[in-house]
């Protein structure tokens, strides 16, 4: 790797300072939305590793997010195991149930996938929702927080939850990053270019497209996680299909294929919705015309239409990335 | 009870209503996505739109047969209008993006509704015909349901009619299979989708319409139906009538019979069976190609 | 540039958070659906509640009362996020809502852990006026308990002995059901079958139905509210089984909001509600004419719920004389507030917090050409037990 301060690092730098900078002087509320914000980057990112470097857009990314936070909660709550287990367990659950889903569902593309995820994922919070013994529709109360008492911390304190969060947010983002320009990342972004020549050379491409497939369930496994923490609560609604549709929006408005586009896209929606819903009931509308509006217009997002005038600024004459 | 003959056969008669109802929708989807390769995921908005479009008709005319006729043009016009704007606008954006915006139009289509018509439920009246109900096999039996069984199959009679027997329907046929065979021989096969498209989104609308009297009007009614439609144009494969037709009686019976003889799996008997095709068939039951 | 961005953002965040209101306005957080399944109730109770501040006073002592809606979305995970907004951003002096259970479950200790009054105008979370009180929580809407109990020694007495219950399939419904079994068993009834259609997923009451009439119970119990009532009720009619089981339910299964929509089917349908729009009582005339004035058609049961809250809070606002800086007087003056209201006598339990109301049992009857519900008999001041409240 040439350059190491690439725009996307660099702008994940800038915004994770800020996020903790901002951190000492938000009130009680601000706190709470650095953390809420952190975490649906996290989860956003995870789908970003399917939606923008493999090409699969999952419309049941949410079912993840929902296994990782049962988890923890059924391990704490009903187990009394501590946080820190449950966490891991929760992330490994997650991974679990993503290989064997993505066993048969990563080999059918486009809109099966889409289709697939969708009603798997529905599947998932019709269990949960029926399921009495988590809670059923009342959801399952007291969950803790992770225990940073080694650290003289307290997580109870919500300063101190949205700086972890914002601190597990940037590792992901570097772990993420760092497997993406990995030759295993290379690879699945040269198989999203071109499968079929990919296929030629051999690559076993379902191999590689499960693999990413687990990666990005354990990342919302972990995001699901943390928002059972932070909620000290999990409901079935984590997994209805209105969530898995709002991170893909976050991911499409961020824009695709650069991790940071995905914070940024969770940072943006997030804000939009809660601004947009004490402005009028029909916030949805609006959200749903917007992302009509970047789909058409601004194709590569936010972050990504930004990105390409900055590098299209710096050296005019130097080719686009191809993969955008 | 449950091996008693007359009760198997209610049950048979629940299963194929709700059956008639999915391929009514899910047979516009499927013929939508092996013409041109996309998937409308704001086809339960327009079988939505249909049920209110039949609300509003009827409660302004006091005719059910009134709305039942006015309704589904009323929501191909919709859905023409989004063609022309938006989804022309997309063929030859990838099919992503065609899938995206249909998603954003979802959230679009069902604060529109909100805007409308409110958020409280509703329903469309039984028409009175069909208001006193009929005795088979010294059971009771609503016969509108009977009118929606019967109504599904005349719907497929005409289109196994159109598509097999007339030369529009070889047209359709020849341009699922390979379209750009068929725009080299001449023919105005974008035409020729803009035809299936509507018919695809009337048919959207009639199901609601019909619907409508049996299923609360509500807004959040297209995604219960819409999940339920995906299963089976997965299940029966995409692109093909058949498809459509044997995916529709599959779930609708699975839906029905699951629920009485497997009551604690009552959510899960549908997926499960998705599961178990896909496993076998990947493409589902009859596919006309490769998904 | 970014970080420009994200100060502008935060900038953005700030500025929201300062209340546009007049620092002196008394702060209404109503912390309720305005989108999603439950949005029309949502609204219902916030219109009621508006006119009855135009009703019974909407300033005190100079004050003015001002409304700060928080859409919950019906969702637990929203619906507490809006509430530490409306608590730590907007800082509301009282919060009023919400319509699911669920979200009342997520929102219940940070409430009680911030200390701040707490107006239930609808979840029947029984668990709230038990083991989850707060002496910061008070509900003038019901329990699940108060709807449904009674119906049990009700129905035995009227002299049904074998009943089959249906409800949809999560929390509530089984709720529901339990509380009418303790009630119908322990009058001597016994119940000889169960069915609960998964809540979300039932395309066709047409197969529970068929079950209920091979089990010939002498009536159908059952709990359903919203869409799903609509559909079962006019299953219900249009499979003819009310001809040989008569079917009776908790009040919303043919609620004023809906009953319209259901024909025929909802006619002989016996329930039990805390509230009938024909009730008869001066403040229930009074009521119903002030909102059909305002809103064009009566008011529901979820309506005067609102209703009442306004009432309630006015009145403790009058007590400490609009000074809301001293909560726990303020939450005092809530607690002991008495009316007589268009339910009857209003008050509230003293150790748990939840109402003491009439249940009125209903029966619909075809009244020149349209179905209402008439009034067919009362059970008096129905109570929650308090033995596991502790504050």
């Amino acid at each position: 790797m040439k350059n190491y301060f690439t725009l996307e690092r660099v702008t994940a730098l800038v915004i994770v300072v800020s996020c903790l900078g901002f951190v000492d002087f938000a009130g009680y509320y601000g706190q709470e939305l650095i953390a809420e914000i952190a975490i649906l980057a996290i989860f956003a990112m995870s789908l970003d590793l399917l939606v923008g470097y493999t090409g699969l857009v999952s419309l049941g990314h949410a079912a993840f997010l929902g296994i990782g936070a049962y988890a923890t909660g059924i391990l704490t709550v009903h187990m009394g195991w501590n946080v820190a287990s449950s966490m891991a367990a929760g992330v490994i659950m997650a991974g679990l149930i993503a290989a064997i889903i993505g066993a048969f569902v990563v080999r059918l593309g486009g809109i099966f996938f889409i289709m697939i995820t969708l009603a798997l994922s529905q599947m998932f919070y019709a269990y949960f929702l029926k399921n009495r013994e988590f809670g059923g529709d009342d959801g399952m109360p007291g969950i803790p927080r992770l225990d940073l008492e080694m650290f003289g911390l307290d997580a109870s304190d919500p300063a101190i939850f949205a700086v972890f969060t914002v601190i597990v947010a940037a590792l992901v983002f570097v772990l993420l990053d760092l497997i993406m320009n990995s030759p295993f990342g290379r690879y699945l972004l040269a198989i999203h270019q071109n499968e079929n020549r990919m296929r030629s050379l051999g690559a076993p491409i379902g191999l590689y497209k499960l693999a990413i497939f687990i990666v990005a369930g354990m990342v919302a496994g972990l995001a699901g996680s943390m928002q059972a923490q932070h909620m000290g609560f999990v409901s079935p609604d984590a997994m209805f299909w209105t969530v898995s549709g709002i991170v893909l929006i976050m991911v499409i408005v961020g824009g695709t294929g650069t991790l940071v586009g995905a914070v940024v896209g969770a940072a943006v929606v997030r804000m939009m919705s809660h601004e947009l819903s004490s402005l009028t009931e029909y916030w949805m509308m609006y959200m749903g015309l917007f992302f009509i509006g970047i789909v058409l217009f601004a194709g590569d997002g936010i972050y990504g239409t930004l990105a390409k005038y900055w590098h299209r600024a710096r050296d005019p004459k130097a080719p686009q990335d191809l993969a955008k | 009870m449950f091996t008693d003959p007359t009760f198997l056969f209610i049950q048979t008669l629940n299963g194929l209503q709700l059956a008639m109802l999915l391929f009514l929708l899910s047979v516009g989807l499927s013929v939508i996505f092996g013409l041109m390769n996309f998937i409308n995921l704001a086809h339960g908005t327009l079988y939505m739109l249909g049920a209110y479009f039949g609300l509003w008709v009827y409660v302004n005319t006091g005719s059910f047969w009134v709305a039942l006729a006015l309704a589904p043009i009323g929501v191909m016009v919709v859905g023409m209008v989004f063609y022309v704007t938006l989804i022309k606008r997309l063929r030859t954006a990838p099919p992503l993006k065609q899938v995206l915006v249909t998603f954003g139009l979802i959230f679009v289509g069902l604060d529109a509704v909100r805007m409308s018509w409110g958020n409280l439920s509703k329903s469309i009246p039984t028409p009175d015909v069909f208001s006193q109900s009929v005795t088979i096999f010294g059971e009771i039996y609503p016969s509108y349901r009977l009118f929606i069984i019967g109504l599904g199959v005349a719907v497929f009679v005409i289109l196994y009619f159109v598509l097999e027997r007339t030369r529009i329907g070889s047209v359709i046929r020849a341009g699922v299979d390979d379209r750009d065979m068929v725009s080299c021989l001449g023919i105005n096969v974008d035409l020729a989708f803009f035809g299936v498209f509507c018919i695809g989104c009337y048919l959207a609308g009639l199901s609601g319409a019909v619907a409508g009297a049996v299923f609360p009007v509500e807004p959040g009614m297209d995604m219960s139906i819409l999940i339920l439609t995906l299963i089976v144009v997965v299940v029966g494969g995409l692109g093909s009538l058949k498809g459509a037709v044997v995916g529709s009686l599959m779930i609708g019976m699975a839906e029905t019979f699951g629920q009485v003889f497997l009551p604690q799996f009552a959510s899960v008997t549908i997926y499960a069976l998705m599961v178990v095709v896909l496993l076998v068939r990947p493409g589902g039951l009859f596919p006309t190609r490769a998904a | 540039m970014k970080i420009a961005t994200k100060l502008g953002m935060a900038a953005v965040v700030a500025l929201g958070a300062m209340s546009p209101a007049h620092a002196a306005d008394i702060k209404v957080g109503m912390i309720l659906p305005y989108s999603g399944v439950y949005a029309g109730i949502g609204k219902e109770i916030t219109r009621a509640f508006e006119l009855g501040l135009e009703v019974f006073g909407s300033e005190v002592n100079g004050r003015k009362i001002v409304l700060v809606q928080a859409d919950t979305e019906g969702k637990p995970n929203s619906g507490l996020a809006k509430t530490k907004k409306l608590i730590h951003s907007d800082k509301v002096d009282v919060l009023v809502g919400p319509v699911s259970s669920g979200v009342l479950a997520a929102m219940r200790d940070t409430v009680h852990n911030a200390k701040v009054p707490f107006v239930i105008a609808n979840a029947g979370h029984d668990g709230i006026s038990g083991a989850k009180c707060s002496p910061w929580i008070v509900r003038t809407s019901f329990s699940n308990r108060q709807i449904v109990r009674p119906m049990g020694k009700w129905m035995y007495d009227k002299g049904y002995r074998n009943v089959y219950l249906m409800a949809p399939d999560y929390a509530a419904g089984h709720q529901m059901m339990n509380h009418f079994k303790d009630g119908f068993k322990q009058a001597g009834g016994k119940i000889v079958g169960e069915e609960y259609p998964p809540l979300q997923g039932t395309k066709d009451f047409g197969p529970y139905l068929a079950k209920v009439k091979a089990a010939k119970p002498d009536a159908l119990f059952v709990f359903f509210a919203g869409g799903p009532a609509i559909q079962f009720v006019k299953s219900f009619g249009a499979f003819g089984i009310g001809k040989d089981i008569p079917l009776a339910g908790a009040g919303w299964l043919t609620s004023p909001l809906y009953i319209k929509a259901q024909g025929e089917g909802a006619n002989n349908i016996i329930g039990s509600a805390n509230y009938v729009p024909s009730i008869d009582n001066p403040a229930n005339k009074k009521y119903q004419a002030a909102f059909k004035a305002k809103y064009g058609r009566g008011g529901s049961e979820f309506a005067v719920q609102g209703y009442d809250a306004a009432r309630v809070i006015v009145e403790a606002l009058k007590v400490v004389n609009g000074d809301t800086s001293d909560k726990k007087a303020f939450m005092d003056a809530v607690r002991k507030v008495t009316f007589d209201g268009p339910r009857g006598k209003f008050r509230f339990d003293q150790k748990n917090g939840n109402i003491i109301q009439n249940i009125y049992v209903y029966k619909n009857i075809k009244q020149g050409g349209a179905i209402t519900a008439s009034v067919y008999d009362v059970i008096k001041d129905v109570q929650d037990p308090s033995d596991s409240c502790k504050s």
